[in-house]
């Protein structure tokens, strides 16, 4: 037996929490592509017909811009002001399974050597409804990294979809099973997940030969071509790097990306990373060597994002499949 | 409502005239609003646009710029240069839907007490009625239309063959095209297959400043039809030398077309302003539309300036309004229309309208044509008597 939900349904469900005042964030259509938006309309809700929205779900945890406190100067006092933060429930919805998969390794890294409460608070707060996927473009590997179309990882329900317009929920957890109770049909149908995409590397052989290859003249070759932008860092589900600024008075965490030259410019002027090849290097060293040595997983979830949203055609799959082909020439 | 609303005006003005004006002022007892601060610099000349703009962000309900007449600079010509970049400046803040009833612009001699006096004064009547500034709020009902994804497709064989003459005649070192997955640095002529039918809208010149490849020596480049004009504004800028980089035309020439323009500034100010607030309120601050941009090789951005910060970094609406203004004014006369800024952008942002309403100033204001000739003087880095406006007091 399998519980379902017809899309019309889907949608009255999410107009419902949007009456109760949940915070529903979901894919729509904007800026001439398709992103992940705060829904206002539950007609705006994208279901089909998309691969990957050009941003990723992790902002609406792990926000662009965040006041962490406030600070006055009074007399001779600086008189510090918390953030207010928020409990407003939020639901993410039609979130691809390769999103949610890096909410567990988000909550790793705001949880590892000190809790943030502010994470934490809204972490607490969001239930996550992932729709499986049906298509996959070029730039998907998600099977590379040991996730796929219907993965569960990170998810609250997963929903999957059933020909005539219908899905599968396959509730994940206690939450997720919550949020859906009542709302569904009981069928004795079964989704099918679509097949994903062919494994494009093995990250095995990623983390051996990057491990190995400090010095090789592959990170400068392929990183001729990368501007230095934030686009890949900015896109990514799992990429997490931020800096904090002091900005009218408050205590601001902004995102950042470890292939601005800024990002390791030291004050005496000297950069540890002078060059495109080295901020490369660190890219695919973090995600695919240092992150699973220290974490156990690999801080990459396939999505492709870094590829679809460089202006260079990079982004990591094109260098990852270069490191294999290295990998396995013969010494 | 207990409180009068008591508008708050920053005064930015050179210290040998409009100062000198407002002091005699105060002197000869001309009583004037207190409502005024007053910011002194050296020059008109000298008065950065980003100053008003964080005059804004701090709370300033209105801006007055003002200096010595023309012809009466102490520095000769600061004045002149202030007046060309205020023409420029003014349409830029026009299409963003900038309430422009909030800057005022004054020549104030040392003599003209009086004239200070009254032009504050009514700076601040003008203010008190429009009430306090406020940057618009992100819509919370539309997310902007942004613009399609680009992908264009050219023969890639002329172009092969082109790049393989000019690497076996050893004519250059090095040929940037596209490849199937971005650019694609060739070196050796049977290499050059590599170079696919495809671009994804990136202007290529982008690359030539780099030191990498600046070490593989002489260059040609695939060009678009707009592209070829940043080599012109990259020899007016010193950037290269003249004819040091080869060109690889591909693509046929659009036709400039203004009606996107045209359509935004159909829209009453403010609804252009809350248009632009929903349009920012998607950028991350990934500067990948910098990156991309060829004119944009400062080796240290105004945006990454920390000490001290002159643009919030802070994708926040004021930190993002103050970076688009930056950006889009930096290319004042220098952008080439290349589009490459908006092909970059992840989220959608129609960058190339606030260029192009720069770039339309430059070209019928000061008839100059910003790809044509590299001899000729940037619009910006000079300035004429004949310069005329009709906005300065
Ligand atoms: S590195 Fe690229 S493919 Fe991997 S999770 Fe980040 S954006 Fe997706
Ligand atoms: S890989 Fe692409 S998106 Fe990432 S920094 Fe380089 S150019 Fe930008
Ligand atoms: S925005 Fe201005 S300061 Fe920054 S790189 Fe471009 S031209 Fe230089
Ligand atoms: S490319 Fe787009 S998102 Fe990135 S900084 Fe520029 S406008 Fe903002």
């Amino acid at each position: 037996m399998s519980e379902i939900i017809s899309s019309d349904n889907l949608r009255k469900l999410a107009a419902e929490w949007i009456e109760q005042g949940v915070r529903v964030a979901a894919p729509q259509h904007a800026g001439g592509r398709v992103l992940y938006l705060p829904l206002k309309n539950s007609a705006d809700l994208l279901l089909d017909a998309f691969i990957h929205p050009a941003n990723s779900a992790k902002e609406f945890l792990f926000p662009k811009s965040e006041t962490l406190y406030a600070y006055r100067v009074e007399g001779q006092d600086v008189k510090l002001v918390e953030a207010p933060g928020t409990e407003t429930p939020q639901v993410l919805l039609g979130v691809r399974p390769c999103d949610a998969a890096a909410f567990p390794i988000l909550d790793h890294i705001f949880n590892w050597d000190c809790a943030d409460e502010l994470y934490n608070r809204r972490r607490r707060n969001t239930t996550i409804v992932v729709l499986a996927c049906s298509a996959h473009d070029a730039n998907c590997f998600c099977t590379s990294v040991g996730l796929g179309p219907a993965s569960e990882r990170g998810a609250d329900v997963l929903l999957v979809p059933l020909t005539n317009d219908t899905f599968e929920v396959r509730s994940v957890t206690e939450k997720g099973r919550s949020l859906f109770a009542g709302k569904t049909q009981t069928d004795n149908v079964a989704a099918m997940a679509a097949a994903g995409p062919e494994p494009r590397f093995a990250p095995d052989a990623v983390r051996k030969f990057s491990a190995a290859n400090f010095e090789h003249p592959i990170w400068g070759e392929h990183a001729l071509a990368c501007v230095g932008c934030g686009a890949c860092a900015h896109t990514c589900p799992t990429c997490h790097c931020f800096d904090i600024v002091d900005e009218h008075g408050e205590r601001v965490r902004n995102w950042d990306s470890c292939q601005f030259s800024l990002f390791t410019l030291h004050a005496s002027g000297h950069n540890p990373r002078p060059d495109q090849g080295s901020r490369q290097r660190q890219r695919i060293l973090h995600k695919f060597s240092i992150y699973p040595d220290k974490f156990g997983e690999i801080l990459c979830t396939g999505c492709g994002n870094c590829t679809r949203n460089c202006p260079a055609g990079l982004g990591v799959l094109p260098l990852l499949i270069a490191i294999e082909h290295e990998e396995h020439l013969p010494a | 409502m207990s409180e009068v609303f008591e508008p708050r005006i920053v005064a930015f003005v050179c210290n040998w005239c409009t100062y000198l004006g407002a002091d005699l002022a105060g002197t000869t007892r001309l009583e004037y609003p207190a409502n005024v601060r007053i910011v002194r610099l050296p020059c008109s000349g000298r008065i950065d646009f980003n100053l008003l703009i964080k005059a804004f962000e701090i709370g300033a309900d209105a801006v007055l710029v003002s200096g010595c007449h023309p012809g009466d600079c102490h520095y000769n010509t600061g004045n002149y240069h202030a007046r060309r970049r205020w023409m420029l400046f003014r349409p830029l803040l026009e299409v963003l839907g900038f309430d422009m009833r909030r800057l005022h612009f004054a020549w104030i001699s040392a003599a003209e007490s009086r004239k200070f006096q009254q032009t504050v004064k009514q700076v601040v009547e003008e203010t008190r009625q429009l009430g306090p500034y406020q940057y618009p709020a992100p819509p919370t009902d539309s997310y902007g239309a942004g613009r399609e994804p680009h992908k264009n497709h050219f023969d890639a064989a002329a172009a092969q063959q082109r790049a393989r003459e000019m690497l076996e005649a050893k004519e250059v070192d090095v040929v940037i095209g596209y490849g199937s997955s971005g650019p694609v640095f060739i070196r050796r002529p049977e290499d050059v297959d590599q170079i696919t039918c495809e671009e994804t809208g990136l202007n290529l010149a982008a690359y030539l400043g780099r030191k990498e490849v600046r070490a593989m020596g002489r260059a040609a480049i695939l060009t678009k039809p707009m592209d070829a004009g940043a080599l012109v504004v990259l020899e007016r800028e010193s950037q290269i030398e003249s004819g040091a980089v080869k060109t690889i035309p591909i693509g046929e020439p659009g036709k400039g077309d203004f009606s996107d323009l045209d359509a935004l500034l159909a829209l009453p100010p403010a609804e252009r302003m809350a248009w632009w607030a929903g349009e920012f309120a998607r950028c991350t601050r990934c500067y990948a539309c910098r990156q991309v941009c060829p004119m944009c090789y400062c080796e240290r951005c105004i945006a990454d300036k920390n000490r001290p910060v002159v643009i919030d970094t802070s994708p926040t609406p004021v930190g993002n309004f103050a970076w688009h203004v930056t950006r889009a004014f930096h290319l004042a006369g220098r952008c080439v229309g290349c589009g490459a800024c908006n092909h970059a952008c992840p989220v959608g942002i129609d960058l190339r309208l606030l260029n192009m309403a720069v770039h339309r100033a430059v070209a019928e204001q000061f008839d100059f044509n910003v790809g044509a000739d590299p001899k000729a003087e940037s619009p910006i880095g000079c300035w004429a008597p004949a310069d005329h406006e009709e906005f300065i007091r």
